[in-house]
């Protein structure tokens, strides 16, 4: 009834307003400056196609985020379908070795992997030590540091729908193509992998928007050198004070996101993505 | 537990979910201290009917009136109806007693009133020693029996049950129909009854309304319902029954005679249809008897037993007729004038009133 | 019939890709207690000086304290809203209220990148940078997902009938939140809650655009730190978060077995 029904909008109300005041209203607010800083127009879009550093930001952010989800993807995988297969109190460690990462503080991860991939960091110098090489190799601030801690940051992220499409695989059906004599390829291959499709892809959407938009591990672990889209957008703001840039290319990643998800809504149905938020 | 009943009453009710319509102009009155019982089968818009009641589902159409005040709009919790709901709906993170003052604890009463209220509702329904378990350490019976007190402890003037007795097993039913039957009379409030269980409705209601649906095909008391059903879903629906068609021959004063074949039916009614027309009249299986040699009866019929089956209390006997093909008939088994046998020739009789002519409704059935 | 198990190459890749993950986390561990006065192993024994170093400078300790107190405001804010918004949603449920739920969840979707540079202009305009309540207020907002997807997951499996059942013996609105519905999906509650809290305690692109020099949180701090001085003590207070960060998800892990029993 639409009039008792009011005491339960109301309840939505304290979050619908403080998510419009204090989380919707900036961000389009960045939208609006976009169009109107320094010159109300699409002035700053236009750069997207005579800037040459724009668009190279641009083209090293996509060649990371597409290297990163593979790479994701390919580790992920694996580490899922050991899960997938291994009893159930295995599991429950694996799936512990797995969310400790997923929330264990970013900077930290960072850190960790400075503290390993440096020029006196602790990989070099075991190297050097063992005599393998002579001179330490440029393992970090640059893109194979950045590539090597976002992979890090996602594998979690990875694992998660692509671990939960796997376990709605019947496993009887698994037992039952081994008792029919087919090989541990065969069963993989034509039943296991097709099977987990819908969780591999959910797992390439989630992991390919997020690596998007990603600041601190490339701004650790990049060393300023390798610039993605996020830093950029920070380095536009705070040092060069260009709103209209920044809040261009801020805007052309929210659409970016948006986009890449519409497209996948076809395919992939996005609660597998963000859980069960719309169950 | 004193104050009266309510008088309920509905008018045209009618609910539609979106092109689908759950309950049509359904239009009911429900006396002072009643027992009335919706019955119709699965789907028919039993419980949307009592959840227009209760408040929780909005009418499309048609008013809800208390004691002659509209209460159509007015929000579930201020109607203070008692609810039993199908499944039972308890707290599972409340014991016993806390379940059962819930309604006490919304209204605010005094914890020492509201113990000894508790106390008496439990002791209502035998449950005093099981106040502290949980719903999950009780059987169905039991939580079936919490709902209760935890719908009566408030003493609403009104209660409502959705099929209460569904999920207990035959025995039980049969025990807790009577504990139903008897705590309506001790405190003599007006019951909303539903159910799919014909059984149940015919021995607990004051009056039975049939459902089906969405539509109210017909209501009075259980056997009122029994003896004249007034279509041929109520008189299939209720009880077992069968079914002859035929064409009116003739029409004489407070009944008519129907033919088919070489057969002529005559049944007594107010108001005969024009001869010519097609008539279909309703046959229990138990008014008719197996005549002996030379015995008359107002309708008699030839037939042979083309199968039986001993049921303990009765005979079922499958008798096939020329006219009207197989008859359903049923015997006590203590003074049944034969041994059933099957290719047997029988004659069987029964009086006109035991024939009622009643509304083919299958068809509008199909329709629907 | 016997169960599909992994074969070899499967086992020892999975093995490799977990040490992966988990390696470089835990080599923070001796790296902190290194006897060195830099960055590296312990060579002669295990030492505590980095921690006595952090614990007793008052820098450290008021970041941590600082970031302990705007994460319990973020969480209180969002636990608050979050929670309400679900249970508003799920009982009204209809498309209105599925568009509602997606756009609470539009902060783990919309990078923190694009949010800060909002937040950074559109809080200058109400004087919230740098501030206490500022921070708050981001964090509470952003962490209000985490609270949404985990008390809707909690409500599916919540019966709409105690809820009517409820209303129907005469209790209010606010007497059926308290007593009938909260108390079924408190777990669920909790997990949003420590969720919310983790996102804030570990929030940094935020902090690094709306406060400066009077909010300076823990990430702060340890973000100066990895680019300006890289010393042991960072690798103590890395591992105080760690320790911090997998208490918090244990305490979440046993909540849920107990709500599974
Ligand atoms: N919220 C709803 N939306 C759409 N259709 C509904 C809704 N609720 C009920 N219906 C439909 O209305 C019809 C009547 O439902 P109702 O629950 O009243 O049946 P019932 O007589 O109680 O049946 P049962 O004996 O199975 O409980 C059914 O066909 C059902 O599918
Ligand atoms: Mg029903």
């Amino acid at each position: 009834m639409r009039r008792q029904d009011a005491g339960w909008w109301l309840l939505i109300l304290p979050a619908f307003l403080l998510m419009t005041a204090f989380y919707v209203a900036p961000i389009a607010q960045v939208l609006a400056i976009s169009f109107t800083e320094p010159a109300p127009g699409l002035g700053n879009y236009e750069r997207l196609f005579t800037s040459e550093s724009v668009q190279r930001v641009i083209v090293t952010t996509l060649r990371i985020c597409i290297l990163t989800t593979a790479i994701s993807l390919l580790l992920g995988y694996v580490l899922s379908y050991r899960i997938a297969l291994a009893g159930a109190a295995a599991q429950r460690w694996w799936i512990l070795a797995v969310l400790v990462p997923l929330w264990i503080s970013v900077l930290v991860r960072a850190f960790a992997w400075v503290t390993l991939l440096r020029r006196q960091g602790l990989v070099n110098e075991t190297l050097i030590a063992t005599g393998i090489i002579t001179e330490p190799l440029a393992l970090v601030w640059n893109e194979f540091g950045i590539v090597v801690g976002m992979v890090h940051y996602m594998v979690p992220y990875a694992v998660l729908p692509m671990l939960a499409s796997m376990r709605e695989i019947d496993p009887r059906l698994l037992a039952a193509a081994r008792g029919l004599g087919a090989s541990r390829i065969t069963i993989f291959a034509k039943i296991f992998l097709p099977l987990s499709m819908p969780g591999l892809l959910a797992a390439g959407v989630l992991v390919f928007i997020f690596s998007l938009g990603f600041y601190i591990t490339p701004a650790l672990l990049g060393g300023g050198k390798t610039l993605m889209v996020a830093e950029w957008i920070g380095l536009q703001i705070l040092d060069l004070l260009r709103w209209g840039l920044g809040t261009m290319m801020a805007t052309m990643l929210v659409v970016a996101i948006l986009a890449t998800l519409a497209i996948f809504a076809r395919i992939v149905d996005l609660r597998r993505i963000f859980g069960g938020g719309g169950a | 537990m004193s104050a009266a009943g309510h008088a309920l009453a509905l008018r045209g009710l009618s609910k539609r979910y979106g092109s689908f319509t759950a309950v049509a102009d359904v239009s009911l009155e429900v006396g002072q201290g009643e027992f009335l019982t919706l019955l119709g089968p699965s789907g028919s818009g039993k419980t949307t009917i009592l959840m227009c009641i209760a408040g929780f589902v909005e009418p499309s159409e048609g008013a809800i009136l208390l004691d002659g005040r509209d209460i159509t709009a007015l929000p579930p919790e201020r109607r203070d109806f008692g609810m039993v709901f199908q499944g039972y709906a308890l707290f599972p993170h409340m014991t016993v007693a806390e379940n059962v003052a819930f309604p006490l604890r919304v209204r605010k009463m005094g914890a020492a009133e509201r113990e000894a209220k508790v106390r008496a509702a439990l002791d209502l329904v035998q449950l005093a020693a099981f106040a502290e378990r949980r719903p999950s350490q009780l059987s169905g019976g039991q939580q079936q029996r919490v709902a209760l007190a935890r719908a009566l402890v408030f003493e609403p003037a009104l209660l409502l049950l959705d099929e209460p007795l569904s999920a207990l097993d035959k025995k039980l039913r049969a025990e807790l129909q009577d504990e139903l039957k008897a705590l309506h009379r001790r405190i003599g409030r007006t019951f909303v009854n539903v159910t799919h269980d014909q059984e149940e409705a015919l021995s607990l209601s004051d009056r039975v309304a049939i459902l089906n649906h969405g539509r109210l095909i017909q209501q009075g008391a259980p056997a009122e319902l029994y003896e004249a059903p007034r279509t041929r879903f109520v008189a299939d629906f209720l009880g077992k029954s069968n079914f002859l068609a035929g064409t009116v021959q003739e029409a004489f004063a407070g009944g008519f005679a129907i033919g088919a074949g070489a057969t002529r039916v005559v049944t007594a009614a107010a108001a005969p249809p024009a001869l010519g027309s097609r008539a279909l009249l309703s046959l229990r299986p138990e008014k008719m008897a197996l005549l002996a040699e030379g015995e008359t009866a107002e309708n008699t019929v030839q037939g042979v037993i083309a199968g039986w089956s001993y049921l303990g209390a009765g005979y079922a006997l499958n008798v096939e007729t020329p006219d009207f093909g197989t008859l359903r008939v049923t015997l006590p088994t203590w003074n049944a004038p034969i041994a059933p046998r099957e290719g047997l020739a029988v004659r069987l009789g029964w009086r006109a009133a035991a024939s009622v002519p009643v509304l083919d409704d299958l068809d509008q059935d199909r329709a629907a | 019939m016997m169960a599909h198990r992994p074969g070899w190459f499967a086992r020892i890749s999975a093995g490799v890709v977990a040490l992966y993950l988990l390696l470089p986390i835990s080599i923070i561990i001796p790296v902190s207690m290194t006897d060195q006065r830099f960055l590296s192993l312990p060579k002669q024994g295990l030492s505590l000086q980095h921690y006595v170093t952090v614990l007793f400078s008052p820098e450290w300790l008021g970041s941590i304290w600082q970031s302990f107190l705007i994460a319990l405001a973020a969480t209180g804010l969002a636990v608050v809203s979050g929670t309400l918004c679900a249970i508003g949603c799920w009982r009204l449920a209809r498309r209105s209220t599925d568009l509602l739920r997606a756009l609470m969840l539009l902060p783990i979707i919309i990078p923190s990148i694009v949010y800060a540079i909002g937040a950074y202009r559109y809080f200058a305009g109400l004087d919230l940078l740098d501030r206490f309540l500022g921070v708050a207020l981001a964090h509470g907002v952003t962490g209000i997902p985490y609270v949404v997807i985990t008390v809707s997951t909690a409500l599916a499996a919540f019966d709409p009938r105690l809820e009517q059942a409820a209303r129907g013996m005469g209790a209010s609105l606010s007497q059926t939140l308290r007593w009938v519905i909260l108390p079924r999906i408190m777990p669920g509650i909790l997990s949003g809650g420590i969720f919310a809290f983790i996102h804030s305690w570990d929030e940094l692109v935020i902090v690094l655009f709306i406060a400066s020099r009077d909010v300076f949180t823990l990430p702060r701090r340890i973000w100066d730190g990895i680019n300006e001085n890289l010393d042991p003590a960072m690798a103590a207070v890395a591992v105080l978060l760690v320790v911090f960060t997998t208490g918090l998800l244990l305490l979440d892990l046993a909540l849920r077995r107990r709500r599974a029993e």
